[in-house]
């Protein structure tokens, strides 16, 4: 998951990001991208994958499956974020 | 191709394809002349003029006036985003929105200046209830 400190889609989607762990065991890692710019440039390196999903942006957050390249973009409900998750 | 433009009575100081017909301090007409980019930064450069999240805060109100948006009532939301709006401007030069991040291509990144134009964007356009990306401004009720 990326994430920026001060995105409240980002505050919004924390609860639900922490239910989902505890809830299916599904991992999440959580990565900072406006104070941290190891984060950034990761994010960035996932441009042409994220781009296409978000608007052609780099939108926060963006929740992206590294072994699929499946990626959900934005504030979402709970199910949608379980969803997307387990399938 | 956007050019420097000054007016010659004023100083005033114009960024665009072309001149304004009239300069709106002034209000003399076909008073500007292109200018260099360098001689730009100097006039614009001579004053120091800060703007702090009071003054922006005021700013981003009075530029929704009139328009069919507003910021956003919900005071918590608007001050978490003004603070990353601020820390963008002081980790990475410019008032960048907290939920986009830049790409550190500065034209493409300019479209991510706050306040971005966020009526073309799928959120807002055609939405009742549409939004800028962040929240900061919503469609007003």
């Amino acid at each position: 998951m990326f994430h920026g400190r001060e995105c409240p889609h980002c505050i919004a989607m924390m609860p639900h990001v922490d239910r989902l762990e505890k809830e299916t065991g599904v991992e999440i890692e959580r990565l900072e991208v406006w104070h941290n710019e190891k984060n950034a440039d990761l994010m960035r390196s996932y441009r042409e994958i994220i781009g296409p999903k978000c608007g052609g942006q780099l939108r926060t957050p963006t929740f992206m499956n590294t072994e699929t390249n499946d990626i959900l973009c934005g504030e979402v409900k709970y199910k949608e974020l379980e969803e997307w998750a387990t399938k | 191709m956007k050019k420097f433009w000054r007016c010659h009575v004023c100083n005033d100081i114009h960024y665009g394809v072309n001149p304004p017909e009239t300069c709106p301090t002034c209000l003399v007409k076909k008073a500007y002349v292109e200018i260099s980019s360098e001689e730009a930064k100097k006039i614009s450069g001579h004053s120091e003029i800060t703007l702090d999240k009071v003054d922006f805060r005021k700013a981003i109100e009075k530029f929704s006036e009139g328009n069919q948006f507003q910021v956003n009532p919900d005071q918590e939301k608007v001050e978490t985003l003004l603070e990353g709006i601020f820390n963008c401007e002081k980790n990475h030069g410019m008032k960048y929105c907290p939920c986009r991040l830049i790409t550190k291509n500065f034209e493409d990144d300019l479209k991510l200046v706050c306040p971005c134009n966020f009526r073309i964007h799928e959120t807002y356009k055609d939405k009742e209830d549409g939004e800028c990306w962040c929240g900061l401004f919503i469609r007003r009720q």
